[in-house]
Formats: structure tokens, C-alpha cells, sequence
């Protein structure tokens, strides 16, 4: 019975904590990005004004759901996100919430975004004032990401395209691999878990877990991945040597991380 | 003009010296996509060594109609 009325506070904890977040992100959009962008000295300076504003609110949106109960956040190396040199960051991708998370722990942070949040409501107005990418700029995608590395600019993608399938790891798309190519970069990868797994793909925001989240995120130091590659070796083969890298890394480190 | 079965294996060493497939990979039948799993960058990679090999110049339109290694290979053909 009680763990009934636990998980039915939790429900409404989650309901109230994204309308809180839905109400903010048109808040942002609507109201606080465009002033920023009229006051910036430039489209670029906006942009990473933008993106500072909705970190600090990715940390409050933490602390509303902690304040619920809702999860609990045990963070390792955290301090490596901020390091100039931390542009190209690459996180597995269980939850709905990892952006956010992820967000939370650095105050800039770019990412590509699903095109079809330029037509959300909630999300268009900041992500466009952000200079999120959308995802359907097709074989300009690494070109666009690379940019924005070179600026100096750090940069989160999510190999698997999508949320994990539950309990595993998808398959890894190339693209993080080549943008660490042509940015000449190495990769900083973060490790996420969530248990009990929650928010996966397809599932509904109010089918909570028996208990609360506890998700683990591990920043591990910098892989060069670099020299796997030989410098005449052509990009699709030498893309496809680091994700299958990039990717094996994960599967071994995700067995082994404490929950 | 070359046969099917050579300009085959023109594709098969491209794909080979591109992405690193082996023979066992590749057949006919096998969709880019699909079985080879390439992306859009691959495409181009692919489209740009074909064109350099035969001279052809392919437009975004002839490769919307090209899925299988055998679509590229009978798309060369009837234009070789």
C-alpha cells in the first residue's frame, strides 16, 4: 500500500516537474531569449548567452525533481566537462533526460536536436535562439558540428541517434566519429546509467519506476582515438575503426560502472 | 564497353578500398544501406571514386533510384 502511494507521489511529482519544465521552455522562448539576442553583441555571443541561461535551468529542473524525490544524481568527474579543452563530448543515451543532466554540469553546451523542435511549442524558441543544430542537415551535419568546435564552442552528441533500447547499448552512428576526424579532436566520453531504467524509448513519462532514479554519470578522461587511424586511411573506413572503438568502449565500461 | 561482371568488380574494390569491407560482404543483392550500412558521407565518398573511375558525373536525382550494389552496377552500365 505504501509503495503504492510512493509511486503514485512520484507520478505526480514527474507530471508537475516537466509542465514546470514545459512552462519554462516557453518562458525562455518567448520571453527571455529574445531579449538576450536583441541585447547581445552579436548572434554569437547570444547563442552562448542563451546556452548559459538554459543550464542554469537544466540545474534547477535537477534540483526540482531531487526536491520530489523523484531521482537521486551521483556524479564522477564532472569538473573534466569544463575543461577548455573539452569540446567534443559523447554520452550513451538512456533516459530522456541525459541532455538535461548533462546540461546541468556545464554552463555551455550545444547539441544536435530532432528538426521537428523547431515546430515544438516549447522548444522552438530556444532552440533555435541557442544554436542547437537540427538533425536534418544530412551530409552538412559534421560539417555544422565541426564548426562549432573549431569556435571554441563544446559540443554534446549521442552516438546511438536515440534513446538505448532497454538494458542495452544501440548500434552507434558514425557521425561523432567524424567530426572527431575533421575537428582533429579527441572524443570525452560520458558514461550514463539509470536504475531502475526509466524514461527509455516509448515509454510514457508517468510509468515511473517502482523507485526512484538513480542515475550514475561517469565523465572519463579524453580518448584519443586517433591513432587507430593511419593518415592516408580513407574517412568512411577510418570512421568506421572509431565508432566501432568508441563503441566497445562503452559496452565495457557500462558492465563495470557501481551503481 | 565493359561487362557487368567488370565494372562488379570495380565497384567491389572501390567499396573494399573505402569503407574496408571484405569479399565475403558484398554481393549483388546486398542494399547500401541496409547491409553496408552507409551514411550519407559514405555516399558521397562512394559517388565521388565512381566518378573519378569512369568519368561520369552522377546527379542527386540518379542516386535516389540506386539501393542495391547491383543498382550502381547496372547504373554504370547503361551509361559506360
Amino acid at each position: 500500500m505504501m509503495r503504492r502511494l510512493e509511486r503514485g507521489y512520484r507520478i505526480l511529482g514527474t507530471g508537475v516537474s516537466f509542465a514546470i519544465f514545459g512552462i519554462w521552455g516557453v518562458g525562455l522562448g518567448w520571453f527571455v531569449c529574445p531579449l538576450i539576442r536583441r541585447v547581445a553583441r552579436s548572434r554569437e555571443a547570444g547563442e552562448v548567452r542563451v546556452q548559459r541561461v538554459v543550464h542554469h535551468t537544466f540545474r534547477a529542473f535537477v534540483r526540482v525533481m531531487m526536491g520530489f524525490g523523484l531521482l537521486e544524481a551521483n556524479i564522477r568527474g564532472a569538473e573534466r566537462l569544463c575543461k577548455p579543452d573539452a569540446l567534443l563530448i559523447v554520452a550513451n543515451h538512456p533516459t530522456l533526460i541525459d541532455f538535461v543532466l548533462l546540461g546541468s554540469l556545464t554552463p555551455q553546451l550545444a547539441c544536435v536536436v530532432k528538426k521537428e523542435a523547431w515546430s515544438n511549442v516549447f522548444m522552438r524558441g530556444v532552440v533555435n535562439s541557442a544554436g542547437y543544430i537540427p538533425n536534418d542537415l544530412g551530409d552538412d551535419l559534421v560539417d555544422a558540428c565541426s564548426d562549432q568546435i573549431r569556435r571554441g564552442r563544446r559540443l554534446i552528441l549521442f552516438p546511438e541517434g536515440t534513446r538505448s533500447p532497454k538494458g542495452g547499448l544501440g548500434p552507434f552512428r558514425r557521425g561523432a566519429a567524424h567530426v572527431a576526424l575533421s575537428a582533429g579532436l579527441p572524443i570525452h566520453p560520458v558514461l550514463i546509467r539509470c536504475e531502475p531504467p526509466a524514461l527509455m524509448r516509448g515509454q510514457k513519462w508517468y510509468n515511473v519506476p517502482e523507485t526512484k532514479m538513480i542515475f550514475t554519470i561517469e565523465v572519463c578522461e579524453a580518448l584519443d582515438l586517433q591513432p587507430l587511424v593511419d593518415d592516408c586511411e580513407p574517412r568512411g573506413a577510418a570512421a568506421r575503426k572509431i565508432s566501432g572503438a568508441l563503441r566497445d568502449f562503452y559496452a565495457e565500461r557500462l558492465q563495470t560502472l557501481p551503481v | 564497353m565493359p561487362s557487368t561482371d567488370e565494372i562488379y568488380k570495380w565497384v567491389a574494390e572501390v567499396l573494399k578500398q573505402q569503407f574496408h569491407f571484405r569479399d565475403a560482404d558484398l554481393r549483388p543483392q546486398a542494399s547500401l544501406i541496409d547491409d553496408l550500412d552507409l551514411d550519407s558521407i559514405d555516399a558521397i565518398d562512394l559517388t565521388v571514386r565512381l566518378e573519378e573511375k569512369t568519368g561520369l558525373a552522377f546527379k542527386e536525382e540518379d542516386l535516389k533510384a540506386i539501393h542495391t550494389i547491383q543498382d550502381v552496377v547496372d547504373f554504370l552500365h547503361a551509361r559506360l
